[in-house]
């Protein structure tokens, strides 16, 4: 059964602390973060960021290096690439998951409030706990398989339209917006593969060089694992790359149907 | 040593109410209120089988402003996840997945589904309304 309120070690306290803008500043935007510390005792809270924007960079994520390097160095978050490759920098920004170096702050109306990945285990700040979504994609065997030997002198070929069957799902970063945006995985994520996982499954599936599509379907045959994407939609309203986990799992689905009947 | 519980980050409390995940728990909520409202419907038929002073007893409850907001209620709920359902039917056979698609047609079945409550209130206010008294 779906739990609707946080438990009560993760209820966020609103008595964070506030760090005041410098005199002077013309162009300032309030930045509300999330923040939990495991060394202490205490409940998550919203800490205050004044920022002046005059001497910040466009994107969240270059408020958010700001705050580190010049505010408050205990402010935990993952990044690396900085242009929207490598998916480190996810989170939930404004009250949709994305990727915060590709989220311009000057999008955003109001109070900036930035938030980890939504229903997932907090490790710090805006660290959250990815491992069993990585089991989930492992779980799918993200990895050619095949029964017959390989060419002995060059590769397995496809045509130019197979090869674009794969274009779109094997653009996915893993970056983890999609599933924690889905309601269904927030309830179910114990047994719910999600769409990230979902979208590698159909991008395996779909390639004519692997040999294991039965197996690999077989695997999806589940109440839980496919069918609890109930069509809601928040994956592919979230997915930073605009790639359509939404649409995978409906040909998913649809090939469930069309090889029973 | 063992590490402290790890919080679980904030989910509905914080995340938008966009057309997606709106028109999808309306959808829901439309769902469970026409079942509720099925068994209002089988009172009605009861009370119709029961004979003209059973009737009248029911109409009572049915037929005062509040008895109306809720049928029109239920109608619209009637409306709107009939529309949705096609909308999902769709999906199921794999059309509007694209971000205009999914957007437009949910607009569509929204005002589809109040446009069609509305005509049930003329019709109902035309044909209906307190001449059963």
């Amino acid at each position: 059964m779906a739990e609707f309120s946080l438990p009560a070690n993760s209820k966020v306290r609103k008595d964070g602390r506030v760090f005041k803008a410098p005199d002077g500043a013309t162009h300032v935007r309030v930045f509300k973060i999330y923040r939990f510390d495991p060394d202490s005792a205490e409940n998550p809270r919203l800490d205050t960021y004044e920022i002046d924007m005059d001497q910040c960079g466009p994107m969240v994520l270059d408020a958010l290096i700001k705050i580190k390097n010049e505010i408050d160095p205990t402010l935990t978050f993952r990044r690396s690439c900085r242009e929207g490759i490598c998916g480190s920098c996810a989170m939930n920004i404004d009250g949709r998951n994305g990727l915060a170096c590709i989220s311009a702050c000057a999008d955003i109306k109001g109070e900036v409030r930035i938030y980890p990945l939504p229903h997932m285990p907090v490790i710090k700040d805006l660290v959250a706990d990815l491992t069993d979504f990585y089991a989930q994609y492992a779980s799918i065997k993200p990895w050619l398989q095949t029964r017959t030997p390989a060419p002995p002198d060059s590769e397995r070929l496809q045509s130019k339209s197979e090869q674009e069957k794969l274009d779109r799902p094997s653009a996915c970063i893993l970056c983890a917006c999609c599933s924690t945006s889905c309601p269904s995985y927030w309830w179910n994520s114990d047994r719910y593969l999600g769409p990230a996982a979902l979208l590698a499954a159909y991008r395996w599936i779909v390639d004519s060089r692997d040999e294991a599509t039965g197996e690999r379907l077989d695997q999806l045959e589940d109440p839980f694992r496919l069918y609890r994407c109930h069509t809601i939609m928040n994956c592919t309203e979230a997915c930073p790359k605009d790639l359509n986990p939404a649409r995978a799992i409906g040909e998913l689905k649809q090939m469930m149907a069309h090889r029973r009947y | 040593m063992p590490a402290r519980a790890r919080p679980l980050s904030p989910h509905l409390q914080v995340y938008r109410w966009q057309i997606s995940n709106t028109l999808s728990i309306l959808h829901r909520l439309t769902g469970v209120a026409l079942s509720i409202g099925l068994v209002g419907l089988v009172a009605w038929f009861i009370a119709v089988a029961g004979g003209a002073q059973d009737y009248a007893a029911l109409m009572r409850l049915y037929g005062g402003a509040f008895g109306w907001l809720i049928a029109m209620a239920l109608v619209f709920a009637f409306f709107y996840h009939l529309l949705n359902g096609v909308r999902h039917l769709a999906w199921d056979v794999g059309f509007g997945f694209e971000r205009r698609d999914r957007h437009a047609s949910g607009w569509l079945v929204v005002a589809g589904a109040l446009v069609l409550t509305a005509i049930a209130l003329v019709l109902a206010a035309h044909f209906g309304g307190s001449s059963h008294g």
